[in-house]
């Protein structure tokens, strides 16, 4: 027992060390390097770490499952686009991404937007933290737990018969007849996408709370004394200046709305029109056809990149102002 | 921070007329609140009561049920997970997971991000953002490759493995962030420090770092959750070790066919206790007025 | 002021659950761990092996395990894994392979026999005494390859500990008190009263949901088409849109139909497999039977703890189609294969194969054993069960399990949006024939 914990200590206080000294000593040495050399070798140094392990976890599976894509499911011999024919002809694969289409607009949207609001009220109130709390407790509860929950608060029990699914039974105090939430093709999308949003909300408005907290008080108070309302302070002040963080949270939620995938696997099974093209992959690997699981993969990369030329844009606005 | 706490939290308004109407104005405000908190911590609260309730009547009953009498509350699926073997020891080194890999990704971000920010080099946004679109790829793909490569080192089963496999799937996003917000902080703070003489080294920890400190809080949260929670990276990557997190050994509560879940509420409830505290632990950090004022002269 | 002590409240709070937690991994003396070899011991070393078992289940097996620790000293690592995929990444990889684990998904078998990934039991174990008490269905191959049951290039590979019989239609005893119908006509005939309906049916199952009307469809494809349809079927050869898949989609849709069904469809697929039998024993019954396996037992006495085996519930054999393929019925079991060739792991093999070991899973209820000997059952309805399969003339296998991954996903998957809408039968088909065409490469 004693061996893991000296090694756990050992990488908590050695690596900020390491790296500590190790910026240390390369700047040490940079400063052998003429002045003008400088500003061009130090930015490579100080990625080096970062970009080195997303090189070695990121990068290079990337590349790997690139060439997959085109290649047979023996991975041996050169296929051309014949995976991606499939892809896009299988019927089930548009249906996926109608799907993703849907969390794409709803889960994001309505996660974005929800965490900005809930920064934004919770900010204005002394029991802040309490309020906080409430919508971040979603975050530490495990996929596992989360689907139990859910489950239950969506179980379908027959009309007449005790409900034991939190919303039937609310519904059924009103004199409704139990709805099939998660089987009704009407409402399940929706119902999936709200567990989505039920965690992404919290972690949104964590980011977005650290960032509400930076702009600093004496902006808002200068306005307000002017005689803004709150509704245009918070339109012409602080959404512009959260517009970055709102970028950064937005585009790490379209990501994961992409990637989703627990959530409908464990709730329908992706079945009933919930499929999801990240469970496609996964049915692949577990068939053991890497060809077409790398197409899935590909086919995201893709897709991203408006999304990334987005924040290229961003990037270079943010430059600007500041 | 006494000095900063004061200023926020209750925005002043011009057009006072007095407490009565102040507090009939906010009325609706704290009305949404209420009903936000309601929304999202019903499910939780369910989750917590089932934790409580005896295997037979979860699933008869809803939850609420156990809120009015007869209530028959116990503790017996806690005793049951407390008693189950190697519990105790995978919490032990679920910390042991969570903490080191926590700490590595932070640190190396919070240096990248401010290098993605602040510095220039050719290709920086295309490079950057490149690792950033890889996000999207499933991490399916990346568990074949890494395990070979941890294999071929001989760390493949380790504590070591599962520290670097976190922090190589979790740094994109951690740059990301530290990059965004880093890149906003006020250029003019560098720029009068450059001008007396800091070097980057001291610029980034004397100044950038302390300024940051609410987003490095956030990410704690949200690395330290993400490795807690973790099942497929700890499987993968420690393989047989005894050395199993919380997670693996919460998988071993259930049947093959799903029988005894109702053990997943209260173990549910065990393991959300740590990152929750970390949570509450670093609210403090989220204060308003450490960047405030630095914006003048 | 007021700000930071209720921030600070809140610090006290979260360093008391923290405090708690750490506290409580640190109080109990960690368990595993090589156990010390005091006293007379005769091999030692440990085995790490993976199982998808857990809860009960796991609780049977260390049972199980226990006079084989006692006697040798040797200590079991044992790991829960229920992702099948993790093996074969570790295959892939290179890494080491757990000692013992369960079978891989069946389009590796023969691959992985080739590579010798997976060891023969040939190679330790006495095959003639192995197959003489095992039960034939799992240890005969027709050909050198029955993927079915682990054999490939003539060689065995699954070590079979214990079975389960699919496809028996259980009831409550004190309200059905008919004779069983032996036909499926005659089945459907049963006369239900008041609100009651005949069947009871649950494919809720989270990622795994429509499994057991996989079950039930197979059963009746056995039963109304014969060995060879079936086994053609596993094999990829037997496409869905043929006539005598479509009519056995269209028997199983009688059992899911509105009028036939408690709760309609949509409870159907909503209920949990494991809950579906809750109506059998509600007052007044809301179903008369439930097709499902042995293991149902367990899950009945999970919510009726009073229930009594015969005088309460009991079972009745499938019924048949017609009278050539009455002989037919389904069995599943629960194997271990080999992956590292060490003595300990020998050991270990060698005695899961002996009645001695499997009396006990048997004794704990539920399941019937692989070893034939093994007769302790603890009721009379697993003597029954097991009399059946004894005099079976043909015990196949879980066809949907045997089929490759995506196969065995769709079909789950077509099952349930066949229940949810029989009109689609035709297109849902489809599908699966599209399915089957890419699937089998």
């Amino acid at each position: 027992m004693d061996d893991r914990i000296i090694t756990a200590l050992g990488a908590v206080i050695g690596v900020p060390l390491l790296l500590g000294g190790y910026l240390w000593v390369t700047e040490q040495l940079l400063a052998r390097l003429p002045r003008r050399v400088q500003p061009t070798v130090r930015p490579y140094v100080w990625v080096f770490p970062a970009v080195a392990f997303a090189f070695v976890f990121m990068v290079l599976p990337a590349i790997n499952t690139v060439i997959l894509s085109f290649l047979d499911r023996r991975g041996t011999t050169f296929v051309g686009l014949d995976n991606y024919v499939f892809f896009f002809t299988n019927p089930d694969t548009i249906a996926s991404l109608k799907n993703n289409i849907l969390w794409l607009v709803f889960f994001t949207g309505f996660s974005v937007i929800g965490g900005l609001l809930c920064a934004i009220l919770f900010d204005r109130i002394r029991y802040e933290t309490l309020a906080k709390t409430a919508v971040f407790l979603p975050l530490p509860i495990s996929a596992v737990a989360s689907s139990i929950i859910w489950k239950f608060m969506y179980q379908y029990d027959p009309p007449g018969a005790v409900q034991t699914g939190t919303l039937n039974a609310a519904i059924g105090t009103l004199g409704f007849d139990p709805v099939a939430w998660l089987i009704d093709s009407t409402t399940n999308n929706f119902a999936l996408i709200f567990v989505g949003i039920w965690t992404a909300t919290g972690f949104a408005m964590t980011i977005i709370s650290a960032s509400l907290k930076s702009i600093a008080a004496e902006l808002l108070e200068a306005a307000r004394v002017d005689g803004a309302s709150e509704l245009r302070v918070l339109w012409t002040i602080v959404v512009p200046l959260l517009l970055p963080t709102l970028t950064v949270v937005g585009t790490t939620l379209t990501i994961q709305a992409l990637r989703v995938f627990d959530i409908p696997y464990v709730l329908t099974s992706g079945a009933y029109g919930t499929d999801v093209i990240a469970s496609q992959m996964f049915t692949r690997l577990q068939n053991g056809q890497y060809d077409r699981a790398s197409t899935v993969a590909v086919v995201l990369l893709v897709v991203i990149i408006p999304l990334m030329l987005i924040n290229i844009r961003r990037f270079r606005q943010q430059e600007e102002i500041r | 921070m006494t000095a900063a706490t004061t200023t926020l939290s209750r925005p002043h308004s011009a057009t006072f007329t007095g407490q009565a109407s102040r507090r009939v104005r906010r009325l609706p405000l704290h009305l949404a609140i209420w009903v936000i908190m309601a929304i999202w911590l019903i499910p939780t609260i369910g989750l917590f009561v089932n934790s409580f309730r005896p295997i037979a009547d979860m699933s008869s009953s809803g939850w609420w049920t156990a809120l009015f009498p007869p209530s028959r509350l116990t503790i017996e699926s806690y005793q049951t997970i407390m008693e189950t073997e190697g519990v105790a020891n995978s919490i032990l080194n679920s910390l042991l997971i969570a903490i080191p890999a926590t700490v590595i990704q932070v640190v190396i971000a919070t240096i990248a991000g401010y290098a993605f920010a602040w510095m220039n080099f050719r290709g920086r946004d295309v490079f950057f953002l490149t690792i950033v679109g890889l996000m999207v790829v499933p991490i399916q793909a990346t568990l074949v490759p890494v395990l070979k490569m941890f294999n071929a080192i001989g760390i493949a089963g380790t504590f070591l493995a599962v520290w670097l496999a976190h922090t190589g799937y979790g740094l994109p996003f951690q740059t990301y962030m530290l990059r965004n917000y880093i890149g906003g902080l006020p250029k003019a703070i560098f720029e009068s420090a450059e001008i007396d003489g800091a070097s980057h080294p001291m610029r980034f920890w004397q100044i950038a770092v302390p300024m940051s400190v609410p987003v490095i809080a956030a990410n704690v949260i949200f690395v330290f959750l993400g490795v807690w929670n973790d099942l497929l990276v700890a499987l993968t990557y420690m393989g047989s070790s005894p050395n199993r997190p919380m997670t693996v050994i919460v998988t071993q509560l259930v049947t093959s066919f799903g029988g005894g879940w109702q053990f997943l509420t209260a173990a549910a409830v065990v393991q959300m206790a740590l990152p929750l505290a970390v949570f509450l632990f670093l609210q403090r950090y989220f204060v308003r007025g450490i960047s405030a004022g630095a914006v003048k002269g | 002021m007021i700000d930071s002590t209720a921030k600070g409240r809140w610090h006290v709070i979260a360093l008391c659950l923290a405090a708690l937690l750490i506290v409580s991994a640190c109080s109990q003396t960690p368990a595993g761990g090589t156990p010390s070899a005091s006293g007379g011991a005769t091999t030692g070393g440990t085995i790490t092996l993976w199982t998808a078992w857990g809860g009960n289940e796991l609780k049977t097996f260390r049972d199980v395990l226990k006079p084989f620790t006692d006697k040798t000293k040797i200590d079991v690592r044992i790991t829960t894994v229920r992702d099948v995929a993790q093996l074969a990444i570790n295959v892939e990889a290179g890494t080491t392979l757990p000692d013992i684990a369960g079978p891989p998904t069946p389009d590796k078998i023969k691959d992985w026999a080739a590579k010798s990934v997976m060891k023969p039991l040939e190679s330790f174990l006495d095959m003639t005494a192995y197959t003489r008490d095992t039960y034939s269905a799992l240890t005969t191959c027709a050909s050198s390859d029955c993927i079915g049951i682990g054999v490939a290039g003539g060689k065995h590979y699954q070590l079979f500990v214990k079975t389960q019989v699919k496809g028996l239609f259980w009831y409550n005893a004190k309200v059905f008190k008919g004779d069983p119908p032996k036909t499926w006509d005659d089945l459907l005939k049963v006369p239900v009263s008041g609100n009651q309906k005949r069947f009871c049916v649950g494919l809720e199952s989270g990622d795994a949901s429509g499994w057991p009307a996989t079950d039930m469809i197979e059963n009746i494809v056995m039963r109304q088409s014969g060995a060879d349809v079936y086994q053609k079927w596993i094999d990829g050869k037997q496409k869905w849109t043929s006539p005598e898949i479509k009519q056995a989609f269209q028997s199983f849709g009688q059992t899911v139909s509105a009028d036939n069904v408690f709760g309609g469809p949509t409870t159907v697929l909503s209920t949990n497999f494991g809950r579906a039998g809750k109506p059998l024993f509600a007052n007044p019954p809301g179903c008369l039977f439930l097709e499902q396996a042995t293991f149902i037992t367990n899950f009945f006495l999970e919510d009726y703890k009073d229930l009594k085996s015969v005088s309460d519930f009991n079972f009745f054999p499938h019924p048949s189609f017609n009278s050539a393929n009455a002989g037919n019925i389904e069995g599943f079991a629960d194997s271990f294969v080999m992956y590292n060739d060490t003595p300990q792991a020998r050991e270990l093999m060698k005695y899961l194969a002996t009645a001695d070991a499997q009396k006990i899973f048997v004794a704990a209820g539920g399941t019937l054993a692989a070893n034939k000997t093994v007769t302790n059952f603890p009721d009379p309805i697993f003597k029954n069960a097991n009399d059946m399969v004894a005099a079976a003339k043909n015990v196949l296998v879980d066809a949907s399990d045997a089929m490759p991954a995506d196969m065995n996903k769709a079909f789950w998957r077509a099952t349930l949006e066949f229940t949810k809408d029989q009109s689609k039968i035709d297109s849902i088909l489809q599908g699966l024939d599209q399915v089957q065409a890419s699937s089998y490469k």
